[in-house]
């Protein structure tokens, strides 16, 4: 029997870690702007661009989010968002009539991933990386099988979701925000977000508080699938229709997780929040904007994503003393 | 060592005895072989085998070269856009000049003795996850072959680096045909099973995959080791990267999905990711297993894509019955 | 002593796992305002016969009663539901959470589906109120110390109406004034009603604590006697099976030879003015509370926190140790204190591990197999430590504590450093082993070596080292021959002697 040697680890101060990335963005910004003197980009249009370049990666953070909370993580996000974007195109093919059996056919698709997902992970205990890249080749294979190149099209009125707006703000910008409120208090404010954070920090504590471990994790994960259910939908809007390569050409696998890394929330789960990782979209869809400004061709810019990916994770990670694989 | 999970929890016998010995991999390769075998007899002449062994030599090459890494336990995504840039660089540096093969092989594997460095050192050092540092990796890997090549490549790299992958030797005594590429793989997976299990170097990967801070302190470079088993996995792609060089022509989308290929070629063949457990023996294995199933799903007329469906399914249960068994055997 | 009804009946419960019994025919029972011990060798069913309890594990047979009806529990929440409360060993604090949301963690008050904060705070500071502590409800757990952190788990289990209270050693990771306060603690809570089973290894504890003592053996209950019934020296007894004669082996007489280390103002970010001199034949005990700098000291000196400043030397040679593989080149080994977290590659066989430091050294390209590397001489080291299994080329998870600590050790010897730092050797580890590892400590002193011994356990320091030093605050603060009373290794782990020994629980003589 061994007698515990320490309790609970104690926590670092966590820095300011929203604000900072916020103040650090704008700044990036409007420099970039005043030194290749497009100064175009700083009136009200440009801003307007930067929001809307958050709009995918910040619905897909949000849900990477719930489930890095809570100790898991999702690589399957970008294989559904493809899934998403085909199959809303594909049912819609223009007609306004199938936009919402087009959307209720996405979003149950995606609350069946989400539930296998988490099935998966907490049912049968696989490690959650290898989980979620297992279910994202399944669902790639089958759509690439079924689909290869743009499927069908949206309708007109579907395209509103990503280019309606109410005076200069897009739609698509004020749901963004409107999502992060209601995930600020999903998380801050219900006893599901204080269980979601009790299992991402001592899953087997939570479980003899009585905590229903397994539904708190299947529910991160259903959240975070719908949430890249909706990203494909956004993406079939802004397309104006889906093709099999949508969600991987983004990287949202990758480039979610290490905004919600960059906002502070521990990869290990147990600490951090919703605005931390809208901050770290907000960085990312600056840098996105300054290497556009600064005129970047498209291959050193892929270079680019993934180096910064890695340093900003290693921004984190490095300072721990433990042994990472 | 070199014995597996294979045959774990079967009841015991003087055959099973045996059978603990044979990885469930070669059962698994041989059954799919055989049925490969029924609908298209020809797979089942020296000829057709030799040709089955040369075109799935490659997959094999990258899964032992992967499974230093997962013994280790961390993951080599980096693998598919290394073989793309083994590919589009040989072609750019050969120049279509077949005396330039010789010094761009060496060149190539400098290169990917660089990655493989890299992505160790990102992982030791910067201690990023394996699976994120070498996605991360992956998309650089993938933007400088792009760039190389212009976006474009198109063409073949000259006939003496094909032959690697291309070349056949015939009227062979026994077997009739020989291809080169066989040759290349039995070297390089008996350097592997030497390297893993029998040197002492093996057995460091293994104790740093099992728990790397109890191999720390017990006086084992954890950081080395680890570098080394990325740039072995890296190697392992070059030398995949090359051969599939002369399968066909430079095209961007060479390596694609190779990298995961690997992973589930090692996880059929027994190998438990996340570290401590696995033999070169297993990883080849899998590879002729998995690569028998790709040319089944092609034989009754299934789309090439489906093998991602499969690969998923493959990972996730390997893994599963991992866990599982970690629970209930003790 | 005050017994009412019997608040909890445990019924000739068994339970299984693979190749073990772990539970046979075990009654239990306890009742309201009664503490009722369990105490028992570690695998001797204690733990198991709790998660049993606590709806952890479903028992293969017998029956559980809660207040006279019968109950069964699918899984810990049903356990809570019908009034158990289990504080388990681990402490399973959030430490990024406050105090408030993690007493009620499970039981969140809510209002029109939004957790009510303000009631959370309310009942956490009544809950601290009636614990007597003054802990802030708003303070985030990770910033108590584990003596309030012990006492948070104590709120949490009475945060629902808990009648019966399960303490799985909760005075494991507490210093002796610390654990008084929570004996006092739970004299409080036995006053109120509440019916407490209580686990532990310190046996001076049972004696003020316990109204009854059960003691379990090899999945058996042994005895259930009442407390004044049963002194230590029966209890040890009916725990071991045997008399603990020569438990300790005995001192050398010889004089210390040449010092082997020496250290001088050593200090990093945890430590300062480190002077420690030890020489061969030497055994010296390193005690202090949890958070003197005991373990941190171990650690610098085997370079895994290393020393920033002042000089190292070993056999007499300065030395600049940077990292654990540069003080095994030194000739110094290091016996962890979390054996399966630091000690083993647990999927790899006894064989790998006893090598696994000689194959570090090695040429990378060098066989595995060969050279001084054979299994031969793989089995001949875990003969010398005496490591029983019955496959040493199986998983090394499947041995005890004990064997797999003996594993670690020969991993040592096989190296034959001249200084060997033991970071609480014995930890869950049974008797047998204990006394088997002692011995060669001792052997291993005889035989010209240094040995630092860092242990909480005090009667073990007292009882195998030559020399004590005590450490406070990162600093040592004194030394004691061997030898010596508890008392007074504990006035200086302490640092104020009259004032640290307010007694509100009478507590027996120790063992």
């Amino acid at each position: 029997m061994t007698a515990i040697v320490s309790g609970a680890p104690r926590p670092r101060r966590a820095p300011p870690a929203p604000l900072f990335l916020f103040v650090g963005s704008l700044f990036l910004y409007v420099g970039v702007a005043i030194w290749t003197g497009q100064t175009s980009q700083l009136h009200t249009e440009g801003w307007v661009g930067l929001l809307q370049r958050m709009v995918a990666l910040g619905i897909v953070g949000v849900g990477q989010t719930f489930v890095i909370l809570c100790g898991s993580i999702d690589l399957s996000v970008a294989n559904l968002i493809s899934v998403g974007a085909v199959a809303a195109s594909f049912i819609m093919q223009g007609r306004e009539a199938m936009m919402l059996p087009a959307v209720a056919v996405v979003l149950a698709i995606s609350v069946v991933v989400g539930a296998i997902n988490g099935a998966i992970i907490a049912g049968l205990r696989v490690n959650p990386l290898i989980a979620t890249l297992g279910v994202g080749l399944v669902l790639q294979g089958l759509l690439s099988a079924s689909f290869t190149d743009f499927a069908g099209s949206v309708p007109q009125a579907f395209q509103a979701f990503a280019y309606g707006a109410v005076g200069p703000v897009p739609y698509s910008v004020l749901g963004l925000f409107a999502l992060a409120l209601a995930a600020w208090w999903t998380l801050g404010a219900t006893r599901f977000g204080a269980h979601l954070y009790a299992v991402g920090g001592n899953a087997e504590g939570a479980r003899l508080a009585g905590v229903r471990t397994h539904l708190v994790m299947v529910g991160a994960h259903v959240i975070c699938s719908v949430l890249a259910g909706v990203t494909g939908l956004y993406l079939a809007s802004r397309l104006r229709s889906g093709a099999p390569w949508v969600g991987r050409d983004g990287v949202y696998d990758l480039e979610s997780i290490a905004v919600v890394v960059i906002g502070g929330t521990l990869l290990a789960g147990g600490r951090g929040g919703v605005w931390g990782t809208l901050a770290g979209v907000l960085l990312f869809a600056t840098l996105d904007a300054a290497l556009n400004m600064l005129g970047v061709p498209a291959y050193p810019k892929l270079i680019l994503r993934g180096a910064i990916v890695i340093l900003a994770v290693a921004a984190y990670a490095a300072r721990t003393r433990e042994h990472v694989a | 060592m070199t014995t597996t999970v294979a045959g774990e929890g079967w009841p015991r016998g003087r055959a099973i005895a045996i059978a603990k010995h044979v990885n469930a991999a070669m059962v698994v390769f041989v059954v799919l072989y055989a049925v490969v075998g029924i609908l298209q007899p020809s797979y089942l002449e020296p000829a057709g085998l030799m040709n089955f062994l040369r075109r799935s030599a490659p997959l094999a090459i990258l899964a032992s070269g992967q499974l230093f890494v997962l013994a280790a336990g961390g993951f080599d995504l980096s693998m598919s856009a290394l073989v793309t840039l083994t590919v589009i660089g040989g072609s750019m540096l050969a120049d279509n000049n077949p005396d330039n093969t010789w010094w761009t092989i060496g060149a190539l594997y400098g290169i990917g003795l660089a990655v493989g460095a890299l992505n160790g050192l990102i992982v030791s050092f910067l201690k990023v996850p394996s699976i994120i540092a070498t996605l991360g990796t992956l998309l650089c890997v993938d933007g400088a072959a792009m760039m190389w090549s212009g976006g474009s490549p198109r063409g073949y790299l000259p006939d003496n680096f094909r032959a690697f992958g291309r070349l056949v030797l015939h009227d062979v005594p026994v077997i009739g045909t020989f291809p080169i590429a066989v040759g290349v793989l039995i070297v390089f997976t008996l350097l592997a099973w030497w390297g893993l299990h029998v040197t002492v170097f093996g057995q460091r990967v293994f104790a740093v995959g099992d728990n790397p801070r109890a191999a720390e302190l017990a006086g084992v470079r954890v950081s080395a080791t680890r570098v080394a088993a990325f740039v072995i996995s890296a190697l392992s792609a070059v030398t995949g990267g090359i051969m599939l060089g002369g399968f066909g022509g430079v095209s961007v989308g060479v390596g694609s999905g190779l990298a995961l290929q690997a992973i589930a070629a090692c996880v059929i063949g027994g190998v438990q990711l996340m570290g401590g457990r696995g033999s070169v023996v297993g990883a080849v294995a899998g590879a002729f297993s998995l690569f028998a199933l790709f040319t089944l799903l092609n034989l009754v007329g299934l789309p090439q894509s489906l093998r991602d469906t499969a690969q998923g399914l493959i990972l996730i249960s390997a893994v599963a019955s991992g866990a599982w068994r970690l629970r209930h055997a003790g | 002593m005050t017994t009412g009804a019997l608040a909890l009946e445990m019924r000739d419960i068994s339970k299984s796992f693979p190749g073990v019994r772990a539970l046979e025919g075990v009654s239990f029972d306890c009742a309201a305002g009664e503490v009722h011990a369990i105490c028992g060798e570690n695998g001797a069913g204690k733990s198991t016969l709790i998660k049993v309890l606590g709806g952890v594990y479903r028992p293969d047979a017998g029956a559980i009663l809660i207040g006279g009806t019968e109950r069964s529990f699918a899984r810990p929440a049903d356990a809570r539901a019908a009034g158990v409360s289990i504080i388990h060993q681990e402490l399973s604090l959030l430490a990024y959470r406050t105090v408030a949301e993690n007493v009620f963690l499970g039981l969140e008050p809510t209002r029109f589906g939004r957790l009510d904060r303000g009631a959370m705070r309310l009942g956490t500071a009544r809950l601290m109120q009636r614990l007597s502590s003054t802990i802030d409800p708003d303070t985030r757990a990770g910033d108590l110390s584990v003596a309030e952190q012990q006492i948070v788990e104590i709120a949490k289990a009475l945060a629902f109406d808990a009648r019966i209270l399960v303490m799985d050693e909760p005075t494991a990771a507490l210093d002796e004034v610390d654990a008084k306060r929570l004996l006092a603690l739970v004299g409080k809570l036995r006053q109120q009603g509440v019916a407490i089973v209580y686990i532990s290894h310190r046996m001076s504890e049972l004696a003020a604590v316990a109204d009854r003592i059960s003691v379990m053996k090899d999945g058996r209950k042994a005895i259930t006697a009442p407390a004044s019934d049963l002194p230590t020296d029966r209890i040890v007894r009916l725990m071991v099976g045997r008399d603990l004669a020569e438990f300790y082996p005995p001192r050398s007489q010889a004089p210390p030879g040449p010092p082997l280390l020496e250290i001088a103002s050593g200090g990093n970010g945890v430590l300062a003015d480190i002077d420690l001199t030890v020489r061969a034949g030497e055994i010296v005990g390193v005690a202090g509370l949890e958070g003197s700098g005991k373990t941190a000291l171990a650690r610098a000196i085997f370079g895994d926190r290393p020393f920033e400043r002042g000089t190292v030397s070993v056999a007499g040679a300065a030395r600049q140790i940077r990292s654990p593989r540069a003080a095994i080149a030194d000739g110094v080994g290091f016996l962890p204190n979390d054996r399966k977290r630091d000690g083993l590659a647990l999927q790899r066989s006894p064989r790998d591990n006893v090598l696994l430091t000689l194959r570090a050294f090695a040429p990378a390209l060098a066989r595995a197999a060969g050279g001084a590397m054979t299994d031969s001489i793989a089995d001949s080291l875990l003969r010398r430590v005496d490591v029983r299994a019955a496959r040493l080329d199986g998983e090394i998870r499947l041995l005890s504590g004990g064997n797999q600590q003996k594993v670690i050790l020969g991993r040592w010897l096989a190296r034959d450093p001249k200084i060997l730092i033991f970071c609480e050797p014995t930890r869950g580890i049974d008797i047998a082993a204990k006394a088997a590892i002692y011995h060669i400590m001792r052997d291993l002193a005889s035989r010209g070596r240094a040995i630092l011994l860092v242990s909480s356990d005090l009667p073990e320091i007292i009882g195998l080292s030559d020399r004590i030093v005590v450490m406070r605050g990162g600093r040592i603060v004194g030394a004691c021959e061997g030898g010596a009373s508890e008392e007074a290794v504990m006035a200086l782990a302490v640092g104020h002697v009259g004032e640290a020994v307010i007694d509100p629980v009478k507590v027996g003589a120790a063992v």
